[in-house]
């Protein structure tokens, strides 16, 4: 047997499949409620990452309302839960169709038209719903944010789950960071089903050649605007469960700042790689956190003091640079880096050598097989079949 | 009609006022959607870190002014839109050439996302250059004190009979004007402004009469950034700065070029006065004045929505 490339692809993911469910006790993180949530919080933004990846890596429209449409989806439901006092799940349920309908209103709106317009408007868009939220302090709290009661958990679920991880009732990030990693893994199925099936040949037909594709029948507003409401819905549902779990959502966690850096994930990542965006995003999300405050020698802080005038904070006493705004710069210079030299991202390169070179090898392996048994086969045409093979050999 | 009036806003006067308060800001909005206009008609891409050349342009006028007193305003606006046009310039030669010489796979999307990753890197560098507390700069010019009647001024106002406009407005929107005066005197009246057009109207002709297509590219991009620097320059005095104030302004000027039609001068000059104008009204009209102010951008937003409901191509817009 043959060594094969794939194998370090399923030993990698097998690896990471397994760092995801032991997280919260791997030595380092150790049931550290802080950790823990850290861990969270990558998979919340690993969801939106590749969601936003389905509608930017695949059918090249670029909305910069993600962060705006989980923050809708989130106030809906904290709202109509508030105000009404239904039970959370169904304010789940109305967040999510709120991501949709307006979705699908902006999606009309915009997609007939170049891909630029979608990109203005969002950005419009989810600046000026950020305002509006902060302003209606009545209705959503405003700066001070709206909280959002925990969900009713079935009971003997989460007996099972005890019984599967002692140490559920450690800390209470400990289940929500299990339900996150639920729901990044069925996020990421559904999506990856769908870029499977006819719709996904739909919105990459649609990116490559708008003409070619409305000429084989493939309806192009509609493929962009499926691919938007579907991208939107996913980032709503996401944002609601996770905030549900926060308890509390503020109107400066859908800055324009934090969009960015999604989309710092998901083109670091890889946005033609649902996998390779969540990955990047994890990665990324980790990296900020430990970056946040790099331990150094006393001896070489005390000759760092002149960075306090530029931004950074030296703590001599903990013994740490913090790095503040810095850090997001050097990933800001990463993602302009990558675009210019590395357009499918740092990540998915990776992923796709290590799955894709393997199948086009194959292939050309079963093309050669081929034309060894044609030139059994052909016994009378000698002289075309030597000529063939020479050109085999050549290759 | 005076009824009218009365049911929804108030006294005429008050109207009035608020009408020239729309104009006045309308002047630096236009100002900042020209630069957009001309980046959009040469290099054919919208630029997403618009909104950060008037953030830095109104952070180096706050520099100048907080480190050395003594410099007088102009000098510190003249010195923003020298570092404004600098780092667009810069910019452009790094990232935005290799897509005009056709290096870069998928120019369209390279474009807004290389443009937003520059807004992203800018407002980190400013934030920890400057922190996150808003900075206000003083008033950097004072009225002599007339009184014609009609026309009073004084140190700080500027009456018009009854009407009191603010003097920093006022000052910023005329620094405004000369600018766009001295911008279009530049596009319409210099060879290098007919090249620029040139370029617009098409590259390679452009090329085949001697023009350096690559070298307008840059100047464009350079000098639209300049013009959103010298906005935030004038009106620093007027507004409390933060790293972030750039994304709203980007968002109207967005709004500006959709309205005005993408790639069009006279467009973006009428587009710019129209939105100060309907912003002004709107939130002087606005029933709860303790949530006004919040809603001075909806309706630059519901502009938007309706030109792209209506005449996606704009008032004076040409092509898609």
């Amino acid at each position: 047997m043959t060594f094969r490339r794939i194998y370090i692809l399923w030993g990698l993911t097998a690896i990471f499949l397994l760092g995801l469910l032991l997280y919260p006790i791997l030595p380092g993180v150790n049931l550290q409620p802080y950790w823990v949530l850290v861990g969270m919080t990558a998979l919340f933004y690993a969801i939106l990452a590749s969601s936003w990846a389905l509608l930017a890596g695949y059918t090249g429209q670029f909305s910069f309302a993600h962060m705006a449409f989980m923050g809708l989806g989130t106030y809906t439901a904290g709202i109509l839960i508030r105000d009404t006092g239904i039970a959370p799940w169904m304010g789940t349920v109305a967040g999510v169709l709120m991501t949709g309908i307006v979705g699908l209103l902006i999606g009309y709106l915009c997609l007939r038209l170049r891909s630029t317009y979608l990109a203005l408007f969002t950005i419009a868009f989810a600046e000026i719903f950020r305002l509006v939220v902060k302003a209606e302090v009545k209705i959503t709290g405003g700066p001070n944010g709206l909280e959002l009661p925990p969900y009713q958990r079935p009971e003997a679920l989460e007996r099972l789950l005890k019984a599967i991880f002692p140490y559920w009732d450690a800390n209470p990030y400990v289940p929500a960071y299990y339900y996150m990693a639920l729901l990044f893994f069925l996020s990421l199925l559904f999506m990856f089903f769908l870029v499977r099936s006819r719709f996904g040949l739909f919105f990459r037909a649609v990116r490559e050649d708008e003409e070619a594709a409305a000429a084989l029948g493939v309806h192009v507003v509609n493929t962009r605007v499926l691919a938007f409401v579907v991208s939107s819905m996913i980032a709503g549902f996401a944002g609601i469960v996770f905030h549900h779990f926060i308890g509390l959502i503020v109107p400066d966690q859908m800055q324009i700042v934090r969009m960015s850096l999604v989309i710092a994930m998901a083109v670091i990542g890889g946005s033609q790689n649902l996998i390779g965006a969540a990955i990047g995003a994890i990665f990324i999300h980790f990296a900020l956190e430990l970056l946040q405050e790099i331990r150094m020698p006393l001896a070489v802080l005390e000759n760092l003091l002149f960075l306090e005038n530029w931004g950074f904070s030296v703590d001599l006493q903990a013994g740490v640079l913090r790095t503040n705004a810095w850090r997001m710069v050097a990933f800001g210079i990463l993602l302009m880096v990558t675009l210019r030299f590395a357009q499918n991202g740092l990540i998915s390169p990776i992923l796709d050598w290590l799955a894709r070179k393997e199948a086009a090898e194959e292939v050309a392996k079963r093309f050669r097989a081929q034309r060894e048994m044609d030139r059994v086969d052909d016994v009378e045409a000698v002289e075309e079949t030597t000529t063939a093979s020479t050109v085999t050999e050549g290759d | 009609m005076e009824w009218l009036i009365a049911e929804a806003c108030g006294s005429f006067p008050y109207l009035l006022r608020l009408i020239l308060e729309g104009l006045l800001i309308g002047v630096i909005y236009s100002l900042m959607a020209l630069g957009l206009t001309l980046i959009f008609s040469v290099l054919n891409i919208v630029s997403f870190s618009h909104g950060e050349f008037y953030m830095i342009g109104g952070y180096v006028v706050y520099t100048v002014l907080h480190h050395f007193k003594q410099v007088p305003g102009l000098v510190a606006v003249f010195l923003a839109a020298v570092v404004t046009f600098l780092i667009g310039a810069v910019f452009e030669r790094l990232f935005l050439q290799p897509m005009a010489k056709g290096q870069v796979d998928r120019p369209n999307e390279y474009a807004i996302l290389v443009t937003f990753g520059l807004a992203f890197v800018l407002q980190f560098v400013m934030l920890g250059l400057m922190g996150p507390f808003p900075k206000k700069v003083p008033r950097f010019f004072s009225f002599p004190e007339i009184d014609l009647g009609f026309l009073r001024t004084t140190r700080t106002t500027l009456f018009l009979g009854k009407i009191p406009l603010p003097g920093s407005r006022i000052f910023a929107a005329i620094i405004a004007l000369i600018a766009l005066g001295a911008m279009l005197y530049f596009m319409y009246r210099t060879w290098t402004g007919w090249a620029l057009q040139a370029v617009s109207q098409d590259r390679n002709a452009a090329a085949v009469v001697g023009i350096n297509p690559l070298n307008m590219n840059t100047l464009a991009f350079a000098l639209g950034g300049m013009l959103a620097g010298l906005a935030g320059a004038v009106l620093v005095s007027v507004f409390s700065w933060v790293p972030w104030v750039g994304v709203p302004a980007s968002a109207k000027s967005f709004v500006i070029i959709v309205l005005g039609g993408m790639g069009s001068i006279p467009g973006s000059l009428v587009g710019g006065l129209i939105l100060g104008v309907v912003e002004s009204l709107g939130t002087g009209c606005w029933p709860n004045p303790a949530t006004a102010q919040a809603y001075r951008d909806v309706f630059g937003l519901v502009i938007f929505a309706l030109v792209l409901l209506v005449k996606p191509t704009g008032l004076f817009g040409r092509k898609l």
